[in-house]
Formats: structure tokens, sequence, C-alpha cells
């Protein structure tokens, strides 16, 4: 399988230590049934990954690709059909392991009725927290998410970027080491999503890892260290976004004041060699259009394929 | 009044196997251990179609090692968490609606109570304890039921399983949260109907003096006077010539009369608004022909709660009565008398049917001098017996003047018989065993009235338990009618065991309906053909499940202490406590099955 030769390569890239997996599935499947136990969806199939501590993931997909059930099957809100999901190196469904993960939904289903301090008093108290802890862990949050002026506000009256900040700001509450972030900036304005991707590099400086899943290819190019790309539940693509979008044939030069003779002397100094250049480099294309052309790809020809070429 | 028999046992007599029954302890470990069998035994076969036998394996005892790891770590604060959540949640659900109705209910309640009986206080406070219980129990099925689906279907519940709680934390947070509830509602109810009950019965009444009339001469000259009509009645005021007045009795009370002066001022109602401990005897039978028997005559009537013995024969029955001793009742034997009578002909109809009563050492044939009475029919006929009393000697039919009830009548261990004739031929008089009784104290009504709340109070724990566990695995409107069909089929449990077991005739479901529609008489046998006998063998696998099915389910109408309170009788302290600990157990059962429920369940498909 193309997936699975492609993991080798990037062990060889950045060696793994086992301890340094945070998130592993094996051969990870998921088939949504009807009542009746007939097969509705293969939603996931064969999912195999890695995600390591201390790197921002991306599920890059369209929808319906599998990223979410993804997600779901890490924290144990689905079971698998096959495969397994595991979480720290425990079965996804362990409650233990939840004291360390901070899980931010598609949209923030949050309890309408609260305000913003009642909300993340309510799920400090679902970490155990002593009340002192939890006062002083609220405040900071409110305060990083910038939510101070409405915390006394029942969510219901909230703006879909305040929910998905106090979205944040719940998922952040226990100090995570792992955070999962169903679309992240959905419903954000410009000025929003920059503040989310600075929020999710931050905790990344934290040490913290991430997983993000997304179809808004410009937040997962500008914040992702390593994504993979989902098409009808298969996986299409795994590697490191840079290499991912390197054009490995070729060569782009770039130059200050150049002269027409220089110009001229360049392309005899590319043939011999040994000029001095301010930049020679590969181009790189969009992660847009890369994964237009996987999609497209995929379309005309339908099966599972992870060229991971890419890390060469 | 009618008392079950179940109604009068001790704590222990109900939780110990006893010659009777296996007890509760046993029963609930029987069925404990039978559902678990079931419930493993299912999870496995659930688990081996899906993942193989032996994976399978491995899955269940992998549950039910996490099942026990889960309930050993719950923490306080994540379930009161949960719990205030769903306070929260039911305040601005706005539930304390229910109680503006309640006090909108009770504001139009004179329009439907009939204020004419002869007993206003029954129906004031079996009505407020009924409209309670309905009211909370619907309340609490509402609350209970929609909770967890709504939370799966708005996916609220997806950032609450993916923290570290419990499933377990889950269910009992909610199981509290309501419970709290309820009770917040229950108690501003209470307080509520309590002054509605007291302020309702309340009234006065003034003496018209002009009423006054003088009857009879000398010694035996008595002076009566009657009251103003206040509240639908009026009373009569009786002094005799030494000076002691007397109230009659209307509507189930009197009142207090002093002498202010000449003239006569009547106290508050008294006697409607009590809460009587009465020790009760065990009943026995003696035949016609004087020989002892399990019960009395039957009389034809269906129902069996009253057993009956004919007059003008050696038919008698007789109540012992344990630890009867002069601290427990220094002025005399209070004796109460509620029997039924049986004509079998008219006599004069005016007139109670004559018996006899008397008191009786169970060790010698000693007896007090017979107490000739005339019934008091749909009422309860009250006697006192005093300390000093005439003694007859059965054997030698001596009479001994001024005994002592204690020394004589009562044997060296506190027991003594209290025997009931009847004295006219062709009559009969019934009786069960709670229908005479001795009066041995008395308690405060609002205490009472308190524990009635009580009973109310652990049905709606029942409700809401069943409610938030059925909706663990089933969506809000089919959890709602769930919980609504146990509490049915926990209210007609007794109906539905004799539908089961063939008691009632006319068989099963199946039968039933088709008898219905073929207008055939329940007692007409089936013609017998292929269908027939299908149509029985399928009521006979819905009886047995019928059957077992409502053995598992609370039998709701147990728990109803309020014709207690109505009539005037403390609820025992051991028939709360058995049913509190029935709901404890409940409550366990039903906290460990949702949890199980809802820990398997995948709460994002």
């Amino acid at each position: 399988m193309a997936a699975t030769t492609a993991q080798p390569a990037e062990a060889s890239a950045a060696p793994t230590d086992k301890s340094d997996v945070v998130i592993e599935t094996q051969n990870l499947t998921k088939v949504y049934r009807d009542f009746w136990g007939r097969q509705k969806v293969r939603a996931l199939k064969a999912l195999d990954l890695e995600v390591r501590r201390g790197e921002i993931f991306g599920l890059l997909g369209p929808n319906g690709s599998g990223k979410t059930t993804t997600i779901k099957l890490l924290l144990g809100l689905l079971f698998p059909t096959g495969g397994r999901a595991m979480v720290f190196g425990e079965d996804a469904t362990s409650v233990k392991n939840k004291e360390k993960i901070g899980y931010l939904p598609e949209e923030s289903y949050l309890y309408k009725f609260l305000n913003a301090e009642e909300t993340l008093d309510f799920y400090g108290r679902l970490f155990d927290m002593p009340t002192a802890v939890r006062k002083e862990r609220v405040a900071a949050l409110i305060d990083e998410v910038g939510l101070n002026w409405a915390k006394r506000r029942q969510l219901k009256e909230y703006s879909k970027g305040m929910t998905r900040r106090i979205g944040l700001a719940q998922a952040l509450i226990n100090d995570p080491d792992l955070i999962l972030l169903d679309e992240p900036t959905s419903g954000l304005d410009p000025i929003g999503t920059r503040e989310m991707k600075d929020m999710i590099l931050r905790l990344r400086d934290q040490g913290k890892t991430v997983l993000m899943c997304s179809h808004l290819l410009p937040d997962i190019q500008d914040v992702c260290d390593r994504i993979a790309i989902l098409h009808h539940g298969e996986l299409k693509e795994l590697g490191r976004v840079d290499k991912l979008l390197t054009v490995q044939d070729v060569t782009q030069i770039r130059t200050k004041r150049l002269s027409e003779k220089a110009k001229d002397k360049i392309r005899e100094i590319v043939k011999n060699d040994g000029a001095e250049l301010l930049e020679i480099d590969n181009p790189t294309s969009t992660l847009e259009e890369l994964f237009l052309s996987i999609v497209q790809d995929s379309e005309a020809r339908p099966g599972r394929r992870a060229s991971g070429g890419a890390d060469n | 009044m009618v008392i079950e028999k179940k109604e009068l046992l001790t704590f222990f007599e109900w939780l110990l196997p006893t010659d009777q029954g296996p007890g509760g302890l046993l029963t609930f470990l029987v069925v404990s251990v039978v559902l678990l069998l079931l419930g493993l035994v299912v999870s496995y076969v659930f688990c081996a179609v899906r993942r193989g036998p032996a994976e399978g394996f491995f899955a269940v005892a992998r549950g039910v090692y996490t099942g026990v790891v889960d309930f050993a770590n719950t923490s306080p604060r994540r379930v009161f968490a949960m719990a205030s959540l769903a306070i929260k949640e039911a305040i601005r659900r706005r539930v304390l609606i229910a109680f503006a109705v309640f006090v909108v209910v009770l504001l139009f309640a004179g329009w439907f109570l009939d204020v004419q009986s002869d007993h206003p206080a029954r129906i004031y406070i079996s009505f407020v304890l009924t409209a309670s219980t309905y009211l909370v129990l619907v309340l609490a099925l509402f609350l209970s039921a929609f909770s967890l689906p709504n939370d799966i279907k708005n996916r609220t519940i997806y950032t609450i399983v993916t923290k570290p709680v419990r499933a377990s934390e889950i269910v009992m947070g909610r199981i509290i949260g309501f419970v709290v509830i309820g009770t917040m509602l229950l108690t501003m109810m209470g307080v509520v109907s309590y002054f509605f009950v007291t302020r309702g019965l309340s009234h006065e009444h003034a003496v018209i003096l002009d009423s006054r009339q003088v009857q009879g001469e000398g010694k035996n000259q008595i002076e009566v006077w009657e009251t103003t009509f206040n509240s639908h009645h009026r009373h009569i005021i009786t002094r005799d010539s030494a000076g002691a007045a007397y109230v009659d009795s209307q509507m189930g009370h009197t009142h207090a009369v002093t002498d202010n002066g000449g003239e006569l001022v009547l106290g508050p109602p008294q006697g409607q608004l009590q809460a009587k401990v009465p020790i009760y005897g065990k009943l026995r039978f003696l035949d016609r022909a004087g020989k002892e028997a399990r019960e009395g005559i039957n009389v034809g009537n269906e129902w069996t709660y009253r057993s009956y013995i004919g007059g003008g024969s050696q038919a008698a029955t007789w109540w012992t009565f344990n630890n009867v001793t002069p601290e427990r009742f220094p002025n005399g034997l209070p004796i109460e008398l509620t029997l039924s009578v049986f004509r079998t002909h008219k006599g004069d109809i005016e007139r109670g049917v004559l018996g006899e009563l008397y008191l009786k050492n169970p060790d010698k044939n000693i007896t007090s001098e017979s107490d000739f009475f005339t019934s008091v029919e749909y009422g309860t006929d009250q006697k006192l017996i005093p300390r000093t009393l005439n003694i007859v000697d059965r054997d030698t039919g001596l009479t001994k003047k001024n005994g002592d009830l204690f020394t004589d009548l009562v044997s060296q261990d506190g027991r003594l018989e209290v025997w009931v004739k009847c004295a006219e031929p062709g009559q009969y008089f019934g009786m069960a065993q709670p229908d005479v009784y001795l009066r041995s104290a008395e308690r405060t009504f609002a205490f009472n009235f308190a524990k009635g709340y009580v009973s109310i109070w652990l049905q709606m724990v029942l409700v809401v338990a069943f409610g938030v566990m059925f909706s663990t695995f089933l969506s809000g409107s089919v959890t709602m009618l769930a919980t609504l069909a146990s509490l049915v089929l926990g209210y007609f449990a007794s109906f539905v065991v004799k539908v089961a077991t063939g008691e009632v005739l006319g068989g099963g479901p199946m039968e039933s309906f088709y008898r219905l529609f073929s207008q055939k008489n329940v007692s007409t046998e089936l013609d017998p053909s292929a269908s027939a006998s299908a149509m029985e063998n399928i009521d006979l696998v819905m009886m047995q499940t019928m059957q077992s099915v409502v053995y598992v389910l609370p039998s709701y109408r147990d728990f109803g202490t309020s014709h207690f309170v109505a009539y005037g009788f403390n609820i025992n302290g051991d028939l709360l406590a058995t049913h509190i600990a029935t709901t404890l157990s409940y409550g366990l059962a039903v906290t460990i099955i949702a949890y199980f429920a809802l820990k398997s369940r995948e709460l994002a498909a």
C-alpha cells in the first residue's frame, strides 16, 4: 500500500520514538449502518495515520471525505467498524485519556442557556478542578480569547465568532497536550481566522500537539506541519506540507537588478555553474492546485492511493 | 379504608424471608442476578456477532471491568456539575410553570370538590395529594425523557463525553439534578397544599343561645343548643346536669366547647386533621359450629378483602394484640372498629345491626362483660374500654365487679384478645385485619402530611430514574412513551398480573381482542380451531412476558400513602422505610443499566 510505504520514508526523515506518537490509527475503518444493520456509507476505509508530539497535523478533504469521522473515532464518539484508534497509546474510548485532550467541535455545541463564565466553570468541574484553580483558569481563558466584555451574557446571544472563541476556550480549559480542532476557522471573519491561526501556532510553540481538519486550504497551508488528504474515506496524500508543495522538476531563479547582459550570462552560468545567485529554488504550487488535482485524479481513478512521493 | 396486608408488615418482615414470601432482600438479589446474567448473555451474543466469539468475550469482560473502575472513580464534583447543569436547564425551560398550574388548580378547586361531603377533610387531602402526584410525575416524565436525547440531538453531549466524564456520572448527575428540581417543586406544592387544607377546613360556629331546649328532668336533665350553619353544617351542643358539655360530630369533626360565663363558645374544629397511630392485632375466625377456621364466609362479593361471620351462631372473630401494657394505655383501651354489614334481610334499615364485643384473656376463659353495640355502617365506631370493669368467668358464669383490665384480661406476656360477634341471626359482619385496632397515640397532622409527600417524592424519584435510563438508549418521545408505559404498568401491576396469570377471564391480549370484536362473552369457550389455539399460544408468550416485565417494574400504586393521610392514620415508619429501600434498590439497578446503555452507545452516530 502506498500509504504504508510513505511511513518508512518519513521515519527516516524524523526518527520516531514510539513514545513520541500521540495518535496512531491502524487500518481504521468506519461503516455507517442504518437501523437494520444495512450498510449506508463507508465513511473511512483502512486509515493508517501517525501524529507525533508537537506537530500540527491537518486532515484535508472535501465535505464527506471522512475528516470528522476520523476525529470522532479518535475521541471515542464513534466506535470503529474495523481497525484501531489509539491516543496516547490507549484505546480512543478510554476515559482517562480525556484528561489530556481538548476538543473543539465543528460547531461549538455548548449549552446556550449558560453564560461564558458558567460554561467554562462547568467544563472545569468536569475535569475535577478545585474551585480556586478553576476560577483562575476561567478568567485567564476568557481574557485570552478576548471575551471579557461579554462574559456574563448567555451564549444564545453570542455571534458565531464569539461562540467559536468560547468553544476554543472550553477546549483549552484543562491545558491539554493534544488538541483536536474540527474546522477551527469556520464562520470566522478574516481577522478572527488570523487570530485562530496564531493561537494554533502558539499552542504548537507551547509543545502541544494539534490535529485539525478543514476544507479551507489556506488555513491548512498556513499552519500545518503535515497533512493527510482524504477523499471518499480514503487516504490520498500524506506528508510534510512544504515537501508536498514542492515541484520537483522545475527550478526557479530570482535575482535583483539583473542586467540584460547578465541574463544572458546566467544562461551560461547555469550551464557552467559557479555564479552567485540570490535565490535558486524550486517553485511551489499552492495547496489549492495540489488539492484540486488530487480530487480530480481520484474522481477519475477511484481507489486508495497516497503517493508519498513528495517525501523523497 | 382499605389497608393491604403488606402495608402492615414491619421493615424486617418485609425485608427478610418469611412463610408468606421470599422477602424483599431475596427478591432483589434474585432479580439482580437474573438481570445480570441476562445482560451478560445478551451483550456477549451481540459482541460475538459483531467481533467473533473470542473477541466478543474479551469485549464483554473489558466492559464489565471498565464499568467497575468507572463506578469506583466517580467524582462528586463532576456529578454535582452535571446535576447543577440539569437544574439550570430545567429552570431555564421554565418548569416552575408546573407550580403555577398547581396553584391555579387549587384556586379553582372549590368548583369541583364536594364540600358537602360527610368527610370534607378526606376529599381535600386526597385532592391535594393526588394533584401533586400527577403534576410532579408528569413533570418528572417530561424532564427526564427529553434531556439526554436533546443533548445528543443538539450534540452538546460531544463536549461532555470528550471530557473525562464517566457515563455513570452523566446518569447520576441527571437523576440527582431532576430529583432536586422535583423536590423543590414538591416542597412548594406541599406548603401551599398544607395551607389550602388547613385554611379550607377551618371554620367557626357561634352558639344560637335562643335555640336552647331542656329535655328530661332532675339528674337526667340535659340542655341542648344549636350552632350557626357554617361550612355547610351545624352542630348540636348537649350539656348534662353535671355541667359537662359535648358537641356532636359532623363532617368528621367536633369542636371543644367552653362556658364563658354562661355564654358557650366553640373552639376550632377537632378530629378532622389527625394522624392516629393504630396498633393492629392478628385476626382469627370461628365458624358457625365454633371451630377455628382460616377465614369467615364469602358473602358473594367479588372483593375478598373482608371475610364475614353470621349472626346468632357460634361464629366469631377475634384479634390478638401484643404488648398491651398500662404504660401504653394509661386511660383505658381505645378501640376503633370499622365493620361492614351484610344483610340477608332488610330488618330496620335505619338501625345498625346488633353486635357483641368483649375482651378476653388469651390464657384463661375470662372475659369482660359483653358490650352490645349497634354497628356503624360506612363509618368508624370508637370505644374506650375503661381500666376498671366487670369481669366474667365464662367457665363458672360468675361476674367479678370492678376487675382490672390489665391484671385480669391481659396475659402475662402482654397479650389481649378482642372478640366480636354478630348478634342478629341472618345478618353478617365483615371484617379484615385492619378493621379493629387499638389507637395508641396521636401524631401531628403536619408531619404525617409531610410523610405523604415523601411517598410522592419516592414515586417521582422512580419516574426520573426510569426516564433517564430509557433516555440513554431511546429518543426523547420514545423515552416518554416507555416511561409512561412503565408508570401505567406499575400502577396497574396487580391487574396486569391477574391478566397474565389468567385470573381475569377472557384470556390474554390476543384472545381478548378477538372476543371484543366478535362480541363473545368472556366466559364462553372458544370453538377449538387452529386459529384459536394459535391465538392462545401467542397469548401464553405475551402473558409470560407481561408477568416478568411487571415483576421487574416498580409497583407505583404500592407507594401511594395518600389514603393514610386522608383517613387520618399515621404513615407507619416501617412502611415508609420499605418504600425508601425499594426506591434505592431500583435507583441502583437503573443507574447501572443506564451506565452500560450509555457507555455502549455511539453518541455521534
